[in-house]
Protein backbone atom coordinates (compact mmCIF):
# COMPACT_ATOMS: atom_id res chain seq x y z
CA UNK A 1 0.00 0.00 0.00
CA UNK A 2 2.70 2.81 0.98
CA UNK A 3 6.40 2.35 0.32
CA UNK A 4 9.41 4.68 0.80
CA UNK A 5 12.55 4.91 -0.83
CA UNK A 6 15.09 6.44 0.20
CA UNK A 7 13.05 9.04 1.43
CA UNK A 8 13.98 12.60 2.55
CA UNK A 9 12.62 16.03 3.39
CA UNK A 10 14.85 18.85 3.79
CA UNK A 11 14.16 22.87 5.09
CA UNK A 12 16.46 25.26 4.55
CA UNK A 13 20.17 24.37 4.53
CA UNK A 14 20.85 21.28 5.51
CA UNK A 15 17.87 21.27 7.69
CA UNK A 16 16.89 17.61 7.58
CA UNK A 17 12.95 16.71 8.34
CA UNK A 18 13.25 13.26 7.08
CA UNK A 19 16.56 11.30 5.88
CA UNK A 20 16.76 8.19 3.95
CA UNK A 21 13.83 6.64 5.21
CA UNK A 22 12.78 3.37 3.37
CA UNK A 23 9.61 1.34 4.77
CA UNK A 24 6.67 -0.73 3.40
CA UNK A 25 3.05 -0.75 4.98
CA UNK A 26 0.77 -3.14 3.72
CA UNK A 27 -2.19 -2.69 2.48
CA UNK A 28 -5.25 -3.37 5.34
CA UNK A 29 -2.73 -2.82 8.20
CA UNK A 30 -2.88 -0.85 11.33
CA UNK A 31 0.25 1.25 11.81
CA UNK A 32 1.45 3.23 14.57
CA UNK A 33 4.67 5.47 13.99
CA UNK A 34 6.27 6.47 17.52
CA UNK A 35 9.28 9.13 18.05
CA UNK A 36 9.63 11.99 20.03
CA UNK A 37 8.93 15.71 19.24
CA UNK A 38 10.87 16.59 16.02
CA UNK A 39 11.34 12.48 15.03
CA UNK A 40 9.75 13.21 11.70
CA UNK A 41 6.12 11.55 12.22
CA UNK A 42 4.09 14.44 11.11
CA UNK A 43 6.61 15.40 8.52
CA UNK A 44 5.92 11.99 6.91
CA UNK A 45 2.34 12.17 7.12
CA UNK A 46 2.58 15.35 5.23
CA UNK A 47 4.44 13.66 2.90
CA UNK A 48 2.05 11.24 2.17
CA UNK A 49 -1.23 13.64 1.91
CA UNK A 50 0.90 15.47 -0.32
CA UNK A 51 0.24 18.81 1.66
CA UNK A 52 4.20 18.83 0.75
CA UNK A 53 6.62 17.67 -2.07
CA UNK A 54 9.63 15.12 -1.13
CA UNK A 55 13.37 16.50 -1.38
CA UNK A 56 14.67 13.14 -1.99
CA UNK A 57 13.58 9.66 -2.79
CA UNK A 58 10.35 8.28 -3.68
CA UNK A 59 6.83 7.67 -1.89
CA UNK A 60 4.74 5.35 -3.63
CA UNK A 61 1.01 4.97 -2.49
CA UNK A 62 -1.02 2.27 -4.12
CA UNK A 63 1.50 2.08 -7.05
CA UNK A 64 1.49 5.63 -7.34
CA UNK A 65 4.73 7.88 -6.88
CA UNK A 66 3.82 10.63 -5.13
CA UNK A 67 6.25 12.87 -5.88
CA UNK A 68 5.22 12.99 -9.69
CA UNK A 69 2.02 13.98 -9.36
CA UNK A 70 0.65 16.98 -11.02
CA UNK A 71 -1.59 19.13 -9.06
CA UNK A 72 -5.26 18.02 -10.70
CA UNK A 73 -3.68 14.35 -10.04
CA UNK A 74 -2.85 15.32 -6.17
CA UNK A 75 -6.40 16.77 -5.70
CA UNK A 76 -7.43 13.30 -7.28
CA UNK A 77 -5.16 10.93 -4.73
CA UNK A 78 -6.23 13.17 -1.78
CA UNK A 79 -10.22 11.99 -2.36
CA UNK A 80 -8.59 8.21 -1.54
CA UNK A 81 -7.25 9.34 1.87
CA UNK A 82 -8.90 9.90 5.11
CA UNK A 83 -7.12 12.48 7.34
CA UNK A 84 -7.17 13.45 11.41
CA UNK A 85 -5.38 16.26 12.82
CA UNK A 86 -4.90 16.07 16.73
CA UNK A 87 -6.67 19.96 16.36
CA UNK A 88 -9.41 18.98 14.46
CA UNK A 89 -10.06 20.61 12.01
CA UNK A 90 -13.78 21.48 12.20
CA UNK A 91 -15.26 24.39 10.46
CA UNK A 92 -16.70 26.35 13.25
CA UNK A 93 -19.55 28.03 11.51
CA UNK A 94 -21.03 25.16 10.18
CA UNK A 95 -22.47 21.96 11.94
CA UNK A 96 -21.56 18.59 12.91
CA UNK A 97 -23.63 17.23 9.69
CA UNK A 98 -22.19 20.15 7.13
CA UNK A 99 -19.16 19.64 8.51
CA UNK A 100 -19.00 15.90 7.46
CA UNK A 101 -20.81 16.66 4.36
CA UNK A 102 -19.05 19.16 3.03
CA UNK A 103 -16.34 17.05 2.08
CA UNK A 104 -18.87 15.53 -0.07
CA UNK A 105 -20.35 18.69 -1.27
CA UNK A 106 -17.20 19.92 -2.46
CA UNK A 107 -16.38 17.13 -4.70
CA UNK A 108 -19.92 17.44 -6.30
CA UNK A 109 -22.04 14.06 -4.90
CA UNK A 110 -25.57 14.48 -5.50
CA UNK A 111 -27.55 16.39 -2.36
CA UNK A 112 -29.44 12.94 -1.69
CA UNK A 113 -25.86 10.76 -1.82
CA UNK A 114 -24.45 13.45 0.01
CA UNK A 115 -27.39 12.85 3.15
CA UNK A 116 -27.75 9.51 3.13
CA UNK A 117 -23.83 8.69 3.49
CA UNK A 118 -23.34 12.01 6.02
CA UNK A 119 -25.86 10.71 8.13
CA UNK A 120 -25.03 6.56 7.90
CA UNK A 121 -20.97 7.65 8.82
CA UNK A 122 -22.43 10.21 11.91
CA UNK A 123 -24.54 7.21 12.95
CA UNK A 124 -21.53 4.69 13.10
CA UNK A 125 -19.47 7.40 15.22
CA UNK A 126 -22.53 7.37 17.53
CA UNK A 127 -23.41 10.89 16.74
CA UNK A 128 -26.66 10.64 15.11
CA UNK A 129 -27.99 12.53 17.91
CA UNK A 130 -25.86 15.81 17.80
CA UNK A 131 -26.66 16.33 13.32
CA UNK A 132 -27.39 19.92 14.28
CA UNK A 133 -24.81 21.36 16.63
CA UNK A 134 -21.89 23.52 16.45
CA UNK A 135 -18.38 22.17 16.93
CA UNK A 136 -18.35 24.29 20.08
CA UNK A 137 -20.79 22.36 21.72
CA UNK A 138 -19.28 19.50 21.19
CA UNK A 139 -16.49 17.91 23.91
CA UNK A 140 -13.46 16.98 22.67
CA UNK A 141 -13.83 13.65 21.98
CA UNK A 142 -17.30 14.30 19.95
CA UNK A 143 -15.33 16.80 18.00
CA UNK A 144 -12.56 13.75 17.56
CA UNK A 145 -15.50 11.62 16.39
CA UNK A 146 -17.03 13.92 13.54
CA UNK A 147 -13.43 14.37 12.51
CA UNK A 148 -13.40 11.00 11.80
CA UNK A 149 -16.50 10.98 10.44
CA UNK A 150 -15.62 13.54 7.64
CA UNK A 151 -12.24 11.17 7.48
CA UNK A 152 -14.39 8.04 6.69
CA UNK A 153 -17.45 10.18 4.70
CA UNK A 154 -15.30 9.39 1.45
CA UNK A 155 -14.92 5.71 1.73
CA UNK A 156 -10.87 6.39 1.64
CA UNK A 157 -8.52 3.35 1.27
CA UNK A 158 -6.32 4.99 3.19
CA UNK A 159 -6.61 6.88 6.81
CA UNK A 160 -3.73 8.94 8.26
CA UNK A 161 -4.01 10.89 11.39
CA UNK A 162 -1.70 12.95 13.07
CA UNK A 163 -1.70 12.78 17.03
CA UNK A 164 -5.19 11.98 16.99
CA UNK A 165 -5.69 11.88 20.96
CA UNK A 166 -3.19 14.63 21.51
CA UNK A 167 -6.48 16.79 22.71
CA UNK A 168 -7.96 13.96 24.85
CA UNK A 169 -8.03 12.58 28.19
CA UNK A 170 -7.13 8.51 28.58
CA UNK A 171 -11.04 7.75 28.10
CA UNK A 172 -11.87 9.44 25.12
CA UNK A 173 -8.43 8.57 23.36
CA UNK A 174 -9.28 5.00 23.44
CA UNK A 175 -12.71 5.51 22.11
CA UNK A 176 -11.24 6.85 19.20
CA UNK A 177 -8.78 3.95 18.85
CA UNK A 178 -11.31 1.71 18.91
CA UNK A 179 -13.01 3.76 16.02
CA UNK A 180 -9.85 3.55 13.88
CA UNK A 181 -9.48 -0.42 15.15
CA UNK A 182 -13.13 -0.72 13.39
CA UNK A 183 -12.27 1.10 10.33
CA UNK A 184 -9.14 -1.12 9.87
CA UNK A 185 -11.30 -4.40 10.19
CA UNK A 186 -13.21 -3.22 7.24
CA UNK A 187 -9.95 -3.17 5.44
CA UNK A 188 -9.12 0.68 5.32
CA UNK A 189 -5.13 0.99 6.07
CA UNK A 190 -5.03 3.21 9.05
CA UNK A 191 -1.48 5.20 10.10
CA UNK A 192 -1.34 6.58 13.01
CA UNK A 193 1.39 8.76 14.62
CA UNK A 194 1.71 8.97 18.40
CA UNK A 195 3.80 9.10 21.08
CA UNK A 196 1.47 7.69 23.51
CA UNK A 197 2.97 4.56 24.33
CA UNK A 198 0.35 3.50 26.28
CA UNK A 199 -2.21 3.87 23.73
CA UNK A 200 0.08 1.69 21.64
CA UNK A 201 0.36 -0.97 24.16
CA UNK A 202 -3.30 -0.88 24.65
CA UNK A 203 -4.28 -1.34 20.42
CA UNK A 204 -1.16 -4.04 20.14
CA UNK A 205 -0.14 -2.99 15.92
CA UNK A 206 3.25 -2.85 14.30
CA UNK A 207 5.18 0.21 15.37
CA UNK A 208 7.74 2.29 12.99
CA UNK A 209 10.19 4.36 15.36
CA UNK A 210 11.96 7.47 14.10
CA UNK A 211 14.16 9.85 15.85
CA UNK A 212 16.05 12.84 14.27
CA UNK A 213 14.07 12.30 10.88
CA UNK A 214 15.58 8.37 10.24
CA UNK A 215 14.10 5.24 11.49
CA UNK A 216 15.04 4.00 14.28
CA UNK A 217 13.07 0.57 14.60
CA UNK A 218 10.19 -1.76 14.15
CA UNK A 219 8.67 -3.32 16.83
CA UNK A 220 5.29 -5.40 17.05
CA UNK A 221 3.08 -4.33 20.18
CA UNK A 222 1.21 -7.18 19.39
CA UNK B 1 -23.72 23.06 -13.01
CA UNK B 2 -23.41 21.57 -9.56
CA UNK B 3 -19.82 23.75 -9.41
CA UNK B 4 -21.73 26.37 -10.63
CA UNK B 5 -24.39 26.18 -7.89
CA UNK B 6 -21.92 25.84 -5.57
CA UNK B 7 -19.74 28.92 -6.50
CA UNK B 8 -22.58 31.29 -6.70
CA UNK B 9 -24.15 30.52 -3.37
CA UNK B 10 -20.64 30.43 -1.73
CA UNK B 11 -19.40 33.44 -3.53
CA UNK B 12 -22.83 35.35 -2.80
CA UNK B 13 -22.50 34.07 1.00
CA UNK B 14 -18.53 35.89 0.84
CA UNK B 15 -19.97 39.08 -0.31
CA UNK B 16 -23.05 39.08 2.33
CA UNK B 17 -20.18 38.69 4.96
CA UNK B 18 -17.44 41.23 3.21
CA UNK B 19 -20.55 44.31 4.06
CA UNK B 20 -18.01 47.46 3.74
CA UNK B 21 -15.22 46.29 1.54
CA UNK B 22 -17.34 44.80 -0.63
CA UNK B 23 -19.24 48.23 -0.99
CA UNK B 24 -16.49 49.65 -1.24
CA UNK B 25 -14.79 47.41 -4.19
CA UNK B 26 -18.17 47.59 -5.84
CA UNK B 27 -17.26 51.71 -5.77
CA UNK B 28 -14.16 51.77 -7.25
CA UNK B 29 -14.95 49.89 -10.45
CA UNK B 30 -18.18 52.09 -10.04
CA UNK B 31 -15.66 55.05 -10.71
CA UNK B 32 -13.70 53.22 -13.11
CA UNK B 33 -16.31 52.37 -15.52
CA UNK B 34 -17.88 55.80 -14.49
CA UNK B 35 -14.91 57.84 -15.87
CA UNK B 36 -14.65 54.69 -18.99
CA UNK B 37 -18.38 54.99 -20.04
CA UNK B 38 -18.46 59.01 -19.50
CA UNK B 39 -15.45 59.25 -21.37
CA UNK B 40 -17.39 56.92 -23.99
CA UNK B 41 -20.52 58.88 -24.59
CA UNK B 42 -18.18 62.13 -25.33
CA UNK B 43 -16.51 60.06 -27.24
CA UNK B 44 -19.35 58.75 -29.17
CA UNK B 45 -20.82 62.05 -29.63
CA UNK B 46 -18.17 64.22 -30.84
CA UNK B 47 -17.60 61.63 -33.37
CA UNK B 48 -20.95 62.41 -34.66
CA UNK B 49 -20.32 65.96 -34.75
CA UNK B 50 -17.05 65.61 -36.89
CA UNK B 51 -18.56 63.22 -39.70
CA UNK B 52 -21.27 65.97 -39.91
CA UNK B 53 -19.16 68.67 -40.13
CA UNK B 54 -16.39 66.38 -42.72
CA UNK B 55 -19.25 65.86 -44.38
CA UNK B 56 -20.59 69.79 -44.86
CA UNK B 57 -17.02 70.58 -45.38
CA UNK B 58 -16.54 72.49 -48.49
CA UNK B 59 -13.16 73.36 -50.67
CA UNK B 60 -14.04 77.29 -51.77
CA UNK B 61 -11.84 78.03 -55.08
CA UNK B 62 -11.48 81.88 -55.32
CA UNK B 63 -10.94 83.59 -58.58
CA UNK B 64 -8.60 86.07 -60.02
CA UNK B 65 -10.17 89.31 -60.73
CA UNK B 66 -10.98 89.85 -64.70
CA UNK B 67 -10.81 85.76 -65.30
CA UNK B 68 -12.42 85.29 -68.69
CA UNK B 69 -14.97 82.75 -69.83
CA UNK B 70 -12.94 80.14 -71.88
CA UNK B 71 -10.35 79.79 -67.87
CA UNK B 72 -13.44 79.73 -65.88
CA UNK B 73 -15.40 76.76 -68.35
CA UNK B 74 -11.91 75.43 -68.45
CA UNK B 75 -11.38 75.03 -64.25
CA UNK B 76 -14.77 74.14 -63.49
CA UNK B 77 -14.41 71.24 -66.02
CA UNK B 78 -11.47 70.21 -64.38
CA UNK B 79 -13.18 70.45 -60.95
CA UNK B 80 -16.19 68.45 -62.22
CA UNK B 81 -13.92 66.07 -63.74
CA UNK B 82 -12.03 65.72 -60.24
CA UNK B 83 -13.56 61.93 -57.97
CA UNK B 84 -13.24 63.45 -54.93
CA UNK B 85 -15.61 65.90 -56.14
CA UNK B 86 -19.97 65.79 -55.59
CA UNK B 87 -20.87 69.07 -56.60
CA UNK B 88 -19.49 72.12 -58.16
CA UNK B 89 -21.37 75.53 -57.91
CA UNK B 90 -19.80 79.44 -59.25
CA UNK B 91 -20.19 82.12 -56.67
CA UNK B 92 -20.25 85.05 -58.45
CA UNK B 93 -18.92 88.75 -57.53
CA UNK B 94 -22.14 90.15 -56.64
CA UNK B 95 -23.52 87.06 -55.63
CA UNK B 96 -20.93 86.68 -52.97
CA UNK B 97 -21.54 90.43 -51.84
CA UNK B 98 -25.79 89.64 -51.79
CA UNK B 99 -24.48 86.90 -49.38
CA UNK B 100 -22.45 88.92 -46.86
CA UNK B 101 -25.81 90.83 -47.12
CA UNK B 102 -27.92 88.44 -46.10
CA UNK B 103 -25.58 86.32 -43.57
CA UNK B 104 -23.84 89.66 -42.04
CA UNK B 105 -27.13 91.96 -41.96
CA UNK B 106 -25.23 93.80 -38.20
CA UNK B 107 -22.69 94.80 -41.51
CA UNK B 108 -25.07 95.90 -44.02
CA UNK B 109 -23.85 99.44 -43.66
CA UNK B 110 -19.99 98.57 -44.10
CA UNK B 111 -21.44 96.81 -46.94
CA UNK B 112 -23.52 99.84 -48.99
CA UNK B 113 -20.14 102.01 -48.33
CA UNK B 114 -18.54 100.10 -50.26
CA UNK B 115 -17.11 101.63 -53.66
CA UNK B 116 -16.29 98.29 -55.27
CA UNK B 117 -17.32 95.15 -54.74
CA UNK B 118 -14.28 93.48 -52.84
CA UNK B 119 -15.71 90.13 -52.65
CA UNK B 120 -13.81 87.63 -55.22
CA UNK B 121 -15.66 85.45 -57.49
CA UNK B 122 -15.06 81.65 -56.42
CA UNK B 123 -16.02 77.70 -57.18
CA UNK B 124 -17.72 76.38 -53.88
CA UNK B 125 -17.05 72.66 -54.20
CA UNK B 126 -18.90 70.26 -52.03
CA UNK B 127 -16.84 66.69 -51.61
CA UNK B 128 -17.49 63.58 -51.44
CA UNK B 129 -17.43 61.74 -47.80
CA UNK B 130 -14.80 59.27 -46.68
CA UNK B 131 -10.78 58.73 -45.60
CA UNK B 132 -10.44 58.22 -50.08
CA UNK B 133 -11.94 61.41 -50.53
CA UNK B 134 -10.04 63.22 -47.71
CA UNK B 135 -6.79 61.88 -49.55
CA UNK B 136 -8.14 62.89 -52.63
CA UNK B 137 -9.36 66.05 -51.35
CA UNK B 138 -6.16 66.89 -50.47
CA UNK B 139 -4.62 65.93 -53.99
CA UNK B 140 -7.55 68.45 -55.41
CA UNK B 141 -6.70 71.57 -53.86
CA UNK B 142 -3.19 71.17 -54.62
CA UNK B 143 -4.23 70.87 -58.06
CA UNK B 144 -6.84 73.66 -58.07
CA UNK B 145 -3.93 76.03 -56.49
CA UNK B 146 -2.05 75.37 -59.62
CA UNK B 147 -4.51 76.05 -62.43
CA UNK B 148 -4.52 79.50 -64.21
CA UNK B 149 -7.17 82.24 -63.06
CA UNK B 150 -6.99 80.44 -59.16
CA UNK B 151 -6.16 82.98 -56.67
CA UNK B 152 -6.76 80.89 -53.47
CA UNK B 153 -7.80 77.90 -52.50
CA UNK B 154 -9.18 77.09 -49.03
CA UNK B 155 -9.53 74.04 -47.33
CA UNK B 156 -12.22 73.30 -44.28
CA UNK B 157 -11.70 69.79 -43.50
CA UNK B 158 -7.52 71.07 -43.41
CA UNK B 159 -8.59 72.40 -39.98
CA UNK B 160 -11.07 69.17 -39.24
CA UNK B 161 -7.98 67.02 -39.64
CA UNK B 162 -6.14 68.62 -37.46
CA UNK B 163 -8.89 68.41 -34.77
CA UNK B 164 -9.44 64.52 -35.87
CA UNK B 165 -5.76 64.18 -34.80
CA UNK B 166 -6.57 66.39 -31.25
CA UNK B 167 -9.74 64.19 -30.35
CA UNK B 168 -7.79 60.41 -31.47
CA UNK B 169 -5.23 61.88 -28.73
CA UNK B 170 -7.75 62.99 -26.40
CA UNK B 171 -9.31 59.45 -27.25
CA UNK B 172 -6.09 57.62 -26.38
CA UNK B 173 -5.17 59.45 -23.08
CA UNK B 174 -9.32 58.52 -21.90
CA UNK B 175 -8.32 55.20 -22.71
CA UNK B 176 -5.45 55.24 -20.47
CA UNK B 177 -6.69 57.01 -17.89
CA UNK B 178 -9.91 54.01 -17.71
CA UNK B 179 -7.14 51.29 -17.71
CA UNK B 180 -5.12 52.78 -15.34
CA UNK B 181 -8.56 52.90 -12.68
CA UNK B 182 -9.51 49.62 -13.91
CA UNK B 183 -5.88 47.94 -13.07
CA UNK B 184 -6.90 49.89 -9.42
CA UNK B 185 -10.47 48.41 -9.82
CA UNK B 186 -9.09 45.27 -10.29
CA UNK B 187 -6.56 45.19 -7.38
CA UNK B 188 -9.49 46.44 -4.64
CA UNK B 189 -11.55 43.17 -6.16
CA UNK B 190 -8.60 41.26 -5.31
CA UNK B 191 -8.28 42.45 -2.37
CA UNK B 192 -11.68 42.09 -1.09
CA UNK B 193 -11.43 38.38 -2.65
CA UNK B 194 -8.31 37.73 -1.41
CA UNK B 195 -10.02 38.90 2.25
CA UNK B 196 -13.15 36.79 1.79
CA UNK B 197 -10.19 33.38 1.35
CA UNK B 198 -8.97 34.40 4.77
CA UNK B 199 -12.32 34.26 6.06
CA UNK B 200 -12.75 30.87 4.31
CA UNK B 201 -9.21 29.37 5.10
CA UNK B 202 -10.42 26.62 7.08
CA UNK B 203 -12.82 25.85 4.54
CA UNK B 204 -10.17 26.30 1.78
CA UNK B 205 -7.75 23.93 3.95
CA UNK B 206 -10.21 21.47 3.96
CA UNK B 207 -11.35 21.72 0.36
CA UNK B 208 -7.83 20.85 -0.27
CA UNK B 209 -7.14 18.35 1.69
CA UNK B 210 -10.55 15.97 0.47
CA UNK B 211 -9.35 16.44 -2.49
CA UNK B 212 -11.95 19.19 -3.82
CA UNK B 213 -11.69 19.76 -7.28
CA UNK B 214 -9.98 22.95 -8.39
CA UNK B 215 -13.43 24.20 -10.14
CA UNK B 216 -14.54 24.04 -6.22
CA UNK B 217 -12.15 25.66 -4.23
CA UNK B 218 -11.49 28.57 -6.65
CA UNK B 219 -14.67 28.79 -8.49
CA UNK B 220 -16.11 31.37 -5.53
CA UNK B 221 -13.27 33.81 -5.80
CA UNK B 222 -14.22 33.71 -9.62
CA UNK B 223 -17.77 34.44 -8.84
CA UNK B 224 -16.94 36.88 -6.45
CA UNK B 225 -15.20 39.03 -8.37
CA UNK B 226 -17.71 38.71 -11.30
CA UNK B 227 -20.82 39.84 -9.12
CA UNK B 228 -17.74 42.81 -7.73
CA UNK B 229 -16.99 43.56 -11.19
CA UNK B 230 -20.68 43.18 -13.17
CA UNK B 231 -22.39 44.60 -10.27
CA UNK B 232 -19.63 47.64 -10.38
CA UNK B 233 -20.08 48.15 -13.70
CA UNK B 234 -23.82 48.07 -14.11
CA UNK B 235 -23.88 50.50 -11.25
CA UNK B 236 -21.78 52.60 -13.13
CA UNK B 237 -23.52 52.31 -16.50
CA UNK B 238 -26.82 53.62 -14.44
CA UNK B 239 -24.34 56.65 -13.43
CA UNK B 240 -24.05 57.50 -16.98
CA UNK B 241 -27.23 56.81 -18.10
CA UNK B 242 -28.70 59.16 -15.59
CA UNK B 243 -25.59 61.93 -16.53
CA UNK B 244 -27.03 61.41 -20.25
CA UNK B 245 -30.64 62.02 -19.37
CA UNK B 246 -29.82 65.28 -17.57
CA UNK B 247 -27.52 65.86 -20.29
CA UNK B 248 -29.61 65.68 -22.74
CA UNK B 249 -32.78 67.82 -21.22
CA UNK B 250 -30.54 70.75 -19.99
CA UNK B 251 -27.69 71.21 -22.57
CA UNK B 252 -29.48 69.12 -25.36
CA UNK B 253 -31.06 72.43 -27.36
CA UNK B 254 -27.60 74.28 -27.39
CA UNK B 255 -25.87 71.02 -28.56
CA UNK B 256 -27.92 70.00 -30.97
CA UNK B 257 -26.64 73.55 -33.52
CA UNK B 258 -22.96 71.68 -32.92
CA UNK B 259 -24.13 67.96 -33.99
CA UNK B 260 -26.68 68.24 -35.95
CA UNK B 261 -30.74 67.18 -35.77
CA UNK B 262 -32.21 64.79 -33.13
CA UNK B 263 -30.62 63.93 -29.60
CA UNK B 264 -27.29 63.79 -28.26
CA UNK B 265 -26.66 60.14 -28.41
CA UNK B 266 -25.94 57.85 -25.87
CA UNK B 267 -23.93 54.87 -26.16
CA UNK B 268 -24.70 51.86 -28.57
CA UNK B 269 -24.76 48.29 -28.10
CA UNK B 270 -21.06 47.60 -28.16
CA UNK B 271 -20.16 50.80 -25.82
CA UNK B 272 -22.67 49.57 -23.71
CA UNK B 273 -20.74 45.70 -23.69
CA UNK B 274 -17.69 47.46 -23.40
CA UNK B 275 -18.42 48.45 -20.14
CA UNK B 276 -20.71 45.67 -18.48
CA UNK B 277 -18.69 42.84 -19.77
CA UNK B 278 -15.58 44.80 -19.06
CA UNK B 279 -16.43 44.73 -15.49
CA UNK B 280 -17.47 41.21 -15.37
CA UNK B 281 -13.76 40.06 -16.79
CA UNK B 282 -12.17 42.34 -14.62
CA UNK B 283 -13.74 40.96 -11.81
CA UNK B 284 -13.53 37.69 -12.93
CA UNK B 285 -10.01 38.07 -13.67
CA UNK B 286 -9.04 39.83 -10.39
CA UNK B 287 -10.97 37.08 -8.60
CA UNK B 288 -8.88 34.48 -10.19
CA UNK B 289 -5.75 35.96 -9.93
CA UNK B 290 -6.81 36.23 -5.92
CA UNK B 291 -7.36 32.80 -5.49
CA UNK B 292 -4.23 31.21 -7.73
CA UNK B 293 -2.67 30.44 -4.28
CA UNK B 294 -5.46 28.67 -3.07
CA UNK B 295 -4.84 25.85 -5.35
CA UNK B 296 -0.89 25.47 -4.88
CA UNK B 297 0.51 22.29 -3.56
Amino acid sequence: MIETQGLGKMYGRGLYALQDLTLTIDKGEFVFMTGPSGAGKSTLLRLLLLQERPTEGDVIVGGRNLARLTRAEVQAYRRTVGFVFQDFKLITTKTVFENVSFALRVLGLPVEQQRRRTYQVLKWVGLQHRLNSLPSELSGGEQQRVAVARALVNEPHLILADEPTGNLDPDLSLEIMNLFRDINASGTTVVVATHDRELIKWVGRRVIQLEHGRLAGMEDAR
Amino acid sequence: MKVVVYAFEEAWASLRRSGKSAVISMGTIAIAFVTLGGFLLVSVNVQRALDRWMEAAEMSVYLVEGVNDETLASLESYLRAQSAVAAVEFISKARALERFRTDAPELADVAGSLADNPFPAAFEVRLNSGALAAELAEELARGATAREGVADVRYDRRWLARLLVIVASARVAGGLAAGVLMLGAAFTVAAVVRLSLYARRDELEIMQLVGAPFSFIRGPSVVEGLLLGGIGATAAFAVVGLAYVMMARWLGPDLAGLIGEGQILFLGFSEAAVMLIGGLAVGAGAGAWASRAATQV
